[in-house]
């Protein structure tokens, strides 16, 4: 993502000469099939949840109301929209301790720790993430399950008690579940990002750092750490963007439940709009959703142009 | 700084990391296993190796229509991925190359619609959908994948054509190639591992969206695979052997087509990172 705006830069500062000559009629050619579709399905749906938020409506009342602001003078009062998203947060905190944490300690050992089997286990750790999340939604319910369960058959052979409405259904637990399983999945691909960019820190900071006497762990938090500084806050953005966008794990997990305490801002939309039926309402939640989003993006293309 | 001799913290770091691998491997290994399983075993035995091979999950799978969504899932891939890849291509190559009036403001454009969640457009998409009749299509399927594929592919091939050789296309000017010749013949047939990485990228995001075929797709002859196993989910209830067969059919294709291309795979994925 840091590159956006160095390549926008870059491509500024040299008119580059091309085949074609400075022919415009070619260029708006050949972007209009994608401007077209960019039009279609993103700018107009964009444009059209702004407006109407402002509107009452639902699938099967079409007729719109206006409202106003009423729907976010709703939101602010909606215990459930305040649920959604403080578990939000909590996924992108946790998401960022969890996946972030363990991910730089997989990739700093896949980069300098070990020798052997390099390959093979960075396949293995990122394969999860291939695979779709309803599919691992899928098998963790088979391993939450509190009946057939691997995790209820572990805990009753070491004679541990399991929460008695089960991992999923536990309104305490639920979302710590739904955590735990975005870890397993996620955090290869923290580690790739990581290890991408440790691969290109130069081998002479290190031949330095041995130098000055600095052994392995001294020289990650030297050399490494450091150098990492920017990758790391693309990371965090990552992670805390994607917790905001989070909603087939939670569907497929415990669909926002038991009693709303899984709830996120994206099931709570889906719920609103498709369960309920109130499309006006779900415009306005998509909204401050894309205020968080839209923040988010400018943040991170913040962060990249102040490095540079 | 504790001192510890190498070799130690080598060894240790053996440890964390294979049992790592074990981690992310035990519950995948488990659904391998419950797939083969009878009933009566899952139920006795729900993390050994099953006894014996049982197939008849797979059958009961096989007669409820998995095959059905495989195609389905087959199909809205292969038409979603060319469609992106194609328009992306175009657009991501004038963008680059051609410095025509206005392409910074569609480029920024683009990068800025990168940041769009698709839940935030998620109604209007909706309506929009239902105006134009493809409600429970493909192609009202497929018509979103693409523009939801296009920003970051556009991004990615942005930055591979912003440093493509100039020379090699001005060599061929000079030659009496016509330039749509050249793009075509000479640009790229030399782009292909680029290409390659992002349609990579995309066959995965295509091939496991849920989200709009959840709210598109309700009758069954044109679900998808991950909306496929919801259905299995609720039709099956408990029938882990079942379940599990259909998540690890509907996991084959795609985590075979990474193993075959990680270094593609992976490449696009750490362009985010930059």
């Amino acid at each position: 993502m840091t590159v956006l705006l160095e390549q926008e830069s870059a491509a500024r500062r040299a008119t580059p000469s091309s085949i074609f000559g400075t022919s415009s009629i070619f260029g708006w050619i050949m972007v209009l099939p994608a401007l077209s579709l960019f039009a279609l399905f993103i700018l107009v749906p964009f444009i059209q949840t702004l407006v109407y938020s402002l509107y009452k409506f639902g699938l099967t009342s079409p007729t719109k109301q206006f409202v106003g602001f009423s729907h976010y003078l709703e939101i602010v009062q909606d215990d459930v929209f305040w649920i959604a998203f403080e578990n939000n947060i909590i996924i992108a905190i946790t998401g960022i301790i969890l996946q972030i944490g363990v991910g730089l300690l997989l990739a700093a050992i896949l980069d300098r720790g070990i020798k052997r089997g390099k390959s093979v286990i960075s396949a293995i750790i990122f394969m999860p993430i291939v695979i779709s999340t309803i599919a691992i939604g899928l098998l963790w319910r088979l391993v939450f399950d509190p009946n057939t369960g691997m995790i209820e058959e572990l805990f009753f052979n070491m004679g541990w008690s399991t929460p008695m409405r089960g991992w999923l259904g536990d309104p305490d637990i639920a979302l710590y579940a739904i955590i735990f399983v975005g870890f397993w999945q996620y955090t290869g691909f923290m580690m790739i990002i990581l290890l991408a960019a440790m691969q290109g820190i130069p081998r002479e900071l290190y031949e330095a750092a041995k130098l000055d006497g600095a052994g392995p762990i001294l020289s990650f938090f030297n050399v490494t750490l450091p150098e990492l500084r920017n990758v790391l806050i693309v990371c965090v953005l990552i992670t805390v963007i994607s917790a905001f966008k989070v909603f087939d794990l939670v569907y497929v997990l415990t669909s926002g439940g038991p009693g709303n305490s899984t709830q996120v801002m994206g099931s709570y939309i889906v719920q609103n709009a498709f369960t309920i039926g109130r499309m006006g309402y779900a415009n306005a939640v998509s909204v401050v959703l894309l205020v968080i989003a839209l923040g988010l993006g400018i943040v991170q293309l913040r962060t990249s142009r102040r490095d540079r | 700084m504790i001192k510890m001799p190498f070799k130690t913290l080598r060894l240790m770091m053996y440890v964390f990391i294979g049992g790592y691998c074990v981690f992310i491997l035990t519950p995948l290994s488990w659904m391998v296993f419950t797939a083969f399983k009878k009933r009566g075993e899952i139920f006795a035995n729900p993390s050994g190796l099953p006894n014996e091979l049982y197939f008849g999950n797979f059958e009961r799978v096989f007669s409820s229509g998995i095959g059905t969504y495989f195609l389905n899932s087959l199909i809205t891939s292969v038409f979603s991925v060319t469609g992106i890849v194609a328009i992306s291509t175009l657009a991501a190559y004038a963008l680059a190359r051609i410095p025509f009036k206005g392409r910074m403001w569609v480029y920024m454009l683009i990068v800025a619609s990168y940041a769009v969640p698709l839940h935030a457009v998620l109604v209007p998409m909706f309506q929009l959908l239902d105006g134009f009749g493809l409600l429970n299509t493909l192609a009202g399927l497929i018509l979103p994948y693409i523009a939801f594929g296009i920003p970051f592919t556009v991004i990615l091939l942005y930055a591979f054509f912003l440093e493509f050789p100039k020379d090699l296309e001005e060599a061929a000017k000079l030659d009496g190639c016509s330039q749509l010749r050249t793009v075509f013949f000479i640009v790229l047939p030399l782009s292909k591992p680029a290409l390659l990485s992002a349609a990579i990228f995309q066959v995965v995001f295509v091939w496991n969206e849920f989200l709009i075929a959840l709210l598109i797709l309700t009758s069954k002859e044109v679900k998808t695979l991950p909306l496929g196993l919801t259905s299995f989910q609720g039709q099956y209830s408990s029938d882990w052997g079942a379940i599990m067969a259909a998540v690890l059919l509907s996991a084959l294709p795609i985590v075979a087509l990474y193993l075959a291309m990680q270094k593609h795979f992976v490449r696009s994925l750490t362009g985010m990172g930059k």
